[in-house]
């Protein structure tokens, strides 16, 4: 008989304990392994929510409110213009890739709801926009046909809300002019799926806007410093510079100061499963004394003996590393929900991202650090003097 | 065991699945006290034909509508709000929208229902018209009030007549000129009481 068969039959003499102590290593390598996915998926779907805006950084006048949520939030107030002139100057910086000039309006609608509400529209360029959003894609239909066209792209929950398909029509508040919808965008998980999309000539017109603009998209060239260039920015009369940077990194420092805490709580519970397995083990090795003696003075070799105990505790720890492992596969669904419960801010797509070296470090991780913790009752075994083993009374 | 890997499966799978868009009411506090002024509290419930029965009550309440539902807009697995509007515990009424395609937008037709399945209130939550301000009007919500399924059973959507001398044939359009919106708030008050009918009143009749 092999010793690692001998230290399995071991084990399953006392079914219940060994299942204990697997389930505690289970539940810590669980905890472990999901934040550390947590940690890598987080930072992953950041990244790519932010890639997604398609723009590094994006130039507002001051004070005025970038992003369509808030807008609605102020009930469509607080939107301040810039000088379209301003496209020009930026553009022509040496340091610039590509800009894509916008124009948000916010408009009442008296028939929607009881009271009223705001609709929010953009008017983007047909050409230059859809070349920074390169991930948007259309369900169905195209972007508009003329930069002054009378037309519309709706994202994906704004067709559905407006129940709008393509060739349909649409009217903006108290205006009888017709629009008609010319494409439909595939859901993006980002706030564009809930805008309406307009030529940026049209709302101008529409709107009495002419030549103004409420936001500038800029993307800057490869290897650019993206800090350097927005102090050039700051030079600009009367422009707020917001860093899709500066937003990343508040918000994965953040993060980062939480996961610290986390990641020490987590720790703790792995030593607490360790010290679990070690205690198992060495009971273990008490209740099997006399049997450890016998085995002893028919042969065995104290180092055979060591190996023996401590092959049982590496099952143990890598047992229940395999079976967190499973956990945190099976449960990552339900983790995933309830971290974007509690999380004040969580981004769009994976937040639990186990990849396969993220697996292999824990599993390796956890059995190494069991095997250490496996070294003292191994050498007690192997320590035990047949003679005083077989005369005890244990 | 088995009804917990189920009920995991379902859940982990939900995780992944994006409903299609519903129809809640903007303010439900307000709206059900403005409705039903004596209501002492309301019970929210949240309906689907995937849920209550699924393929087969979909095939059905399309033939019952008379009209084929819209592939991309109104699938089985809309989620519907449901309020139940309650007196000292007593359900006194019901409020539920359904989301209906007009000429230029989504009309949110919601009906607020008596306990007996009639019509006591019609209201456009949403609506994207040249004609809205007629047809949020009190006089032409006031044509519906008093009817039920039963009077719209005789309105064929498709072919949008009724049947001369009934009650819905009786409801006038209050912009002659705008035929498209008029005849979709009579298809979605159709297809709300329909809804009705099968998450409320059929089944209150069938647990008799």
């Amino acid at each position: 008989m092999n010793l690692l068969s001998l230290a399995y039959k071991n084990l399953q003499r006392r079914k219940l304990r060994s299942a204990f102590t697997i389930a505690g290593i289970a539940l810590s390598a669980w905890v472990l392994v999901t934040l550390l996915g947590f940690n890598k998926g987080y930072e992953k779907s950041l990244n790519r929510d932010i890639d997604n805006m398609g723009f590094q950084i994006v130039l507002t006048a001051k004070g005025c409110p970038y992003e369509a949520a808030t807008l609605m939030l102020k009930g469509g107030t607080g939107l301040r213009y810039m000088p379209e002139k301003l496209v020009e100057e930026v553009a022509s910086a040496p340091e610039v890739a590509a800009t894509t000039p916008m124009l948000m309006h916010a408009e009442f609608d008296p028939y929607k709801g009881e009271n009223g509400g705001t609709v929010v529209y953009l008017g983007v360029d047909g050409e230059t926009y859809p070349q920074m959003k390169a991930y948007f894609e259309f369900a169905s239909g195209q972007w508009f046909s003329a930069p002054e066209a009378k037309e519309i792209v709706l994202g994906y929950e704004a067709a559905e809300l407006e129940q709008r398909e393509i060739g349909d029509m649409m009217l903006l508040p108290g205006s009888e002019e017709e629009f008609l919808v010319t494409g439909i965008l595939k859901r993006t998980g980002t706030q564009d799926d809930g805008m309406i999309f307009m030529p940026l000539r049209t709302v101008q017109n529409v709107f009495n806007k002419q030549n103004l603009l409420t936001m500038l998209g800029i993307r800057l060239k490869q290897g650019i410093d993206s800090s350097a260039f927005e102090e050039k920015l700051y030079q600009l009369p009367d422009v707020q510079v917001v860093s899709m940077a500066q937003v990343k990194n508040t918000i994965i420092s953040l993060v980062k100061s939480a996961r610290v805490i986390v990641l020490s709580i987590a720790a703790i519970a792995f030593l607490i499963a360790v010290f679990g397995v070690l205690n198992t083990v060495l009971m273990s090795v008490f209740e099997r004394y006399q049997e450890i003696g016998i085995l002893k003075s028919i042969g065995a070799l104290p180092k055979q003996i060591f190996a023996m105990i401590w092959i049982e505790t590496i099952l143990l720890c890598s047992g229940g590393c395999v079976a967190g492992i499973v956990f945190s596969y099976a449960f990552a669904g339900i983790s995933e929900k309830l971290i974007r419960f509690f999380l004040p801010f969580a981004p769009n797509g994976e937040l639990i991202f186990l990849s396969p070296d993220l697996i292999l470090s824990a599993f390796a991780a956890i059995t190494l650090t069991g095997m250490l913790g496996g070294i003292l009752p191994a050498l007690r075994a192997a320590h035990i003097r047949p003679l005083d083993a077989i005369r005890s009374e244990v | 065991m088995r009804k917990f890997l189920y009920f995991l499966f379902v859940f982990l799978w939900s995780a992944e699945t994006i409903a299609a868009v519903g129809c809640d009411l903007n303010d439900p506090d307000r709206d059900v006290k403005r409705f039903f002024p004596d209501s002492s509290g309301y019970k929210t419930e949240y309906v689907s034909v995937a849920k209550n029965g699924g393929e087969e009550l979909y095939k059905q309440m399309e033939n019952r509508l008379g009209d084929q539902f819209n592939g991309i807009y109104e699938t089985i697995d809309v989620p519907y709000t449901l309020y139940t509007v309650l007196k000292d515990a007593a359900p006194i009424g019901y409020i539920h929208g359904v989301n209906q395609k007009g000429k230029y937008g989504g009309m949110q037709v919601f009906l607020i229902m008596d306990t007996k399945g009639k019509i006591k209130h019609l209201y456009f939550q949403k609506l994207t018209s040249k004609n809205a301000k007629e047809l949020r009007a009190p006089e032409f919500g006031a044509q519906f009030a008093g009817l039920s399924l039963t009077d719209f059973d005789v309105y064929d959507v498709a072919a949008r007549t009724a049947m001369p001398g009934s009650a819905v044939a009786a409801i006038q359009n209050p912009a002659p000129e705008n035929t498209e919106d008029f005849y979709a708030a009579l298809r979605g008050t159709k297809k709300n009481l329909i809804l009705l009918d099968s998450f409320i009143f059929h089944k209150r009749e069938a647990e008799k």
